[in-house]
């Protein structure tokens, strides 16, 4: 086991290095003056010399790439000239917004996915199945940010029977954890939680289908294989009830894959919240990025770049070791 | 394999698959030819006039005729996503091929490097790219290039890794067969299938990932018909009523990346059963 985890680490730490070469190589080595990136295309050359000196740009490549790291990971993300502030903070203050969103998204995906696919390999139906096949298909297929607009377009303007684009709602009194539907209830105000539920519901569900589509397709694939093994055969023989082999022999070597699916899906949700939390105006990461990007404020932009591939890789790693602890098999392989 | 094509071409969901790329290809042809009006015409008192006979689509903020514009835009989001498709299987292929036939440090190193870009998030990657090299079309197809080279890579890679230790491979390298020759006739024919697949699937994202990029404004820049820039253009008139800006342009970007997932995934059923689901 020991051996096991220091291999992951060591190979997940060296993919961070490499991430941030890229990320260096991306954004700062390319033709574009990353000063005029930084600065904005407004700024006059004062500012420029000044922000150039402030990132070191003089100094050789080697240098700033060293720079760039250490300050990286001492938390010294730069300074966003669009919000006139340093950029953790204005992430930090930013990221309960987004854990919130996506924490409800993966939760609607991964619970929807589970019990159609499970539901629907139980009835063994061929129709069901085909429904169960096209409906991943379309939430795959379906691009975030129209599915958005749609959403929007029936519950709200149509029916009525949802919030429009007005974020997240009223703040509670306390924050807390920052995630509101879990403020409202340790203040004691379930209709607090409720409403602040039903605001996350469209963009949570625009920002799950995605995900549900992915995972629909690898449990269903999994059920697959997992029917056709010779111990199902064998437990049928032996005249197990057919509702306790699904569920308590095959449905967990089905479940066991899905994990290592997470890092993917952490992906997709990233890379979702942009494109959704700014339809929404959810006031979350995704919307600081697009802001940042048409204002041109590209601090923040670069920093939530080289963030999401260590977050990313953090996940997978995670994933890994709860796969190779739970499955003993993928320690020894 | 004649068993396996008579089966590709029974198949009714690969058939509807490629009757919807097929018909979205055929608008992106022949439209501009049937459908003679201007995607950049600007008729100012004629705005925002809701689905008609003369405008099939309605028109935009501007008064351009958005089915013309759907047109343009098929043509403009087929072709950019078939470039870096293709892009794609050549670059990422190419180092697949090299990295499992060397093996030793450049596998190594190349399978490093791979591994780094697929820390990325792969739309963020995209945006990384177009953000450094200047937002538009180029760095967009760019961005998406670079996040789709690692899946042909391991792909590859994994394929030629495979196939070299099986005996005929090795038969062949013990008459004196160069590595050329080895891979033309012995190992490329094999993996046809698997880069098909894998094509469609990148296809598909391209189609999503260009249009995204073009919503957040790093992708082909206006006044090019592009589906992702007019559904951020269609966005501010979501919620007054005029439904048909944004809408008709997403559906075309659903219909065709619904239709290289399904292509791929038939395709996968048929020839490779035994890889799962892809990306």
């Amino acid at each position: 086991m020991l051996k096991f985890l220091a291999e992951r680490i060591g190979s997940a730490i060296l993919t961070v290095l490499g991430a941030s070469i890229i990320a260096f190589v991306v954004l700062r080595a390319l033709p574009t003056d990353p000063a005029r990136l930084i600065a904005g295309p407004f700024a006059t050359e004062d500012v420029l010399n000044n922000v150039r000196a402030q990132m070191g740009l003089n100094q050789p490549l080697v240098v700033q790439y060293v720079d760039y790291v250490t300050s990286f990971f001492r938390g010294d993300w730069g300074f966003s000239y669009g919000a006139g502030k340093p950029v953790l903070p204005l992430i930090a203050e930013r990221l309960p917004a987004s854990g919130e969103l996506a924490l409800f998204a993966f939760i609607a995906a991964f619970a929807a996915a589970v019990l159609l696919t499970v539901l629907v390999s139980f009835t063994r139906s061929r129709l069901l199945d085909g429904v169960l096949r096209a409906v991943s298909f379309v939430s795959v297929g379906v691009p975030p940010f129209w599915i958005s607009l749609l959403l929007l377009m029936l519950f709200f303007e149509r029916l009525g029977w949802f919030p429009g684009p007005v974020g997240r709602g009223p703040a509670p009194g306390q924050l807390v954890t920052g995630f509101f539907t879990i403020d409202y209830l340790l203040a004691g105000d379930p209709r607090g939680a409720l409403n602040a539920l039903w605001h996350i519901a469209l963009p949570g569900t625009a920002l799950a289908l995605g995900s549900f589509g992915y995972l629909v397709r690898l449990l269903r694939a999994n059920l697959l294989d997992v029917v056709h093994e010779p111990f199902v055969t064998v437990l049928h023989s032996k005249g197990v009830p057919p509702v306790s082999t699904h569920f308590r022999h095959i449905l967990p070597n089905a479940f066991l894959p899905t994990l290592t699916a997470g890092g993917l899906i952490l992906a997709q949700l990233l890379g979702g919240s942009v494109l959704v939390e700014q339809i929404f105006t959810w006031p979350g990461i995704g919307t600081l990025v697009i802001d940042g990007i048409t204002r041109q404020d590209y601090a923040v932009v670069q920093s939530f770049i080289l963030l999401s591939a260590v977050i990313y890789i953090f996940v997978n790693l995670l994933v890994d070791l709860l796969y190779g602890w739970v499955d003993p098999r993928v320690r020894r392989s | 394999m004649p068993r396996k094509i008579a089966l590709t071409l029974r198949d009714p969901e690969l058939l509807v698959g490629v009757v919807i790329l097929a018909a979205l290809v055929l608008v992106a042809v022949a439209g501009p030819f049937l459908w003679r009006v201007d995607p950049l015409q600007i008729d100012l008192l004629g705005s925002l006039s809701p689905p008609s006979l003369a405008h099939p689509m309605g028109t935009d903020d501007n008064g351009r005729d958005v089915f013309a514009r759907f047109i343009w835009g098929a043509q403009v989001s087929i072709g950019v996503a078939l470039a870096v498709t293709l892009a794609g299987t050549l670059i990422g292929g190419l180092l697949g091929l090299m990295a499992g036939l060397a093996g030793g440090w450049l596998d190594l190193i190349l399978s490093r490097i791979m591994d780094a870009i697929l820390a990325f998030p792969p739309l963020i990657l995209a945006m990384a790219v177009a953000i450094g090299l200047g937002a538009g079309m180029v760095s967009a197809m760019i961005g998406v290039v670079l996040a789709a080279i690692p899946w042909y890579f391991r792909l590859l890679r994994g394929e030629v890794m495979r196939l070299r230790g099986l005996m005929y491979v090795e038969s062949a390298r013990a008459l004196g067969a160069s590595d050329l020759r080895l891979i033309r006739l012995h190992i490329l024919p094999q993996t046809l299938s698997t880069i098909l697949i894998q094509a469609s699937s990148v296809f598909s994202f391209s189609i999503i990932t260009m249009a995204a990029l073009g919503f957040v404004g790093l992708g082909i820049q206006p006044p090019v018909p592009e589906w992702g820039t007019m559904i951020t253009e269609g966005l501010a008139y979501a919620l007054t009523g005029q439904w048909w800006l944004g809408v008709f342009p997403g559906l075309g970007i659903f219909a065709l990346a619904v239709a290289g997932n399904m292509i791929a995934d038939r395709l996968r059923d048929i020839y490779d059963p035994k890889s799962g689901v892809g990306v």
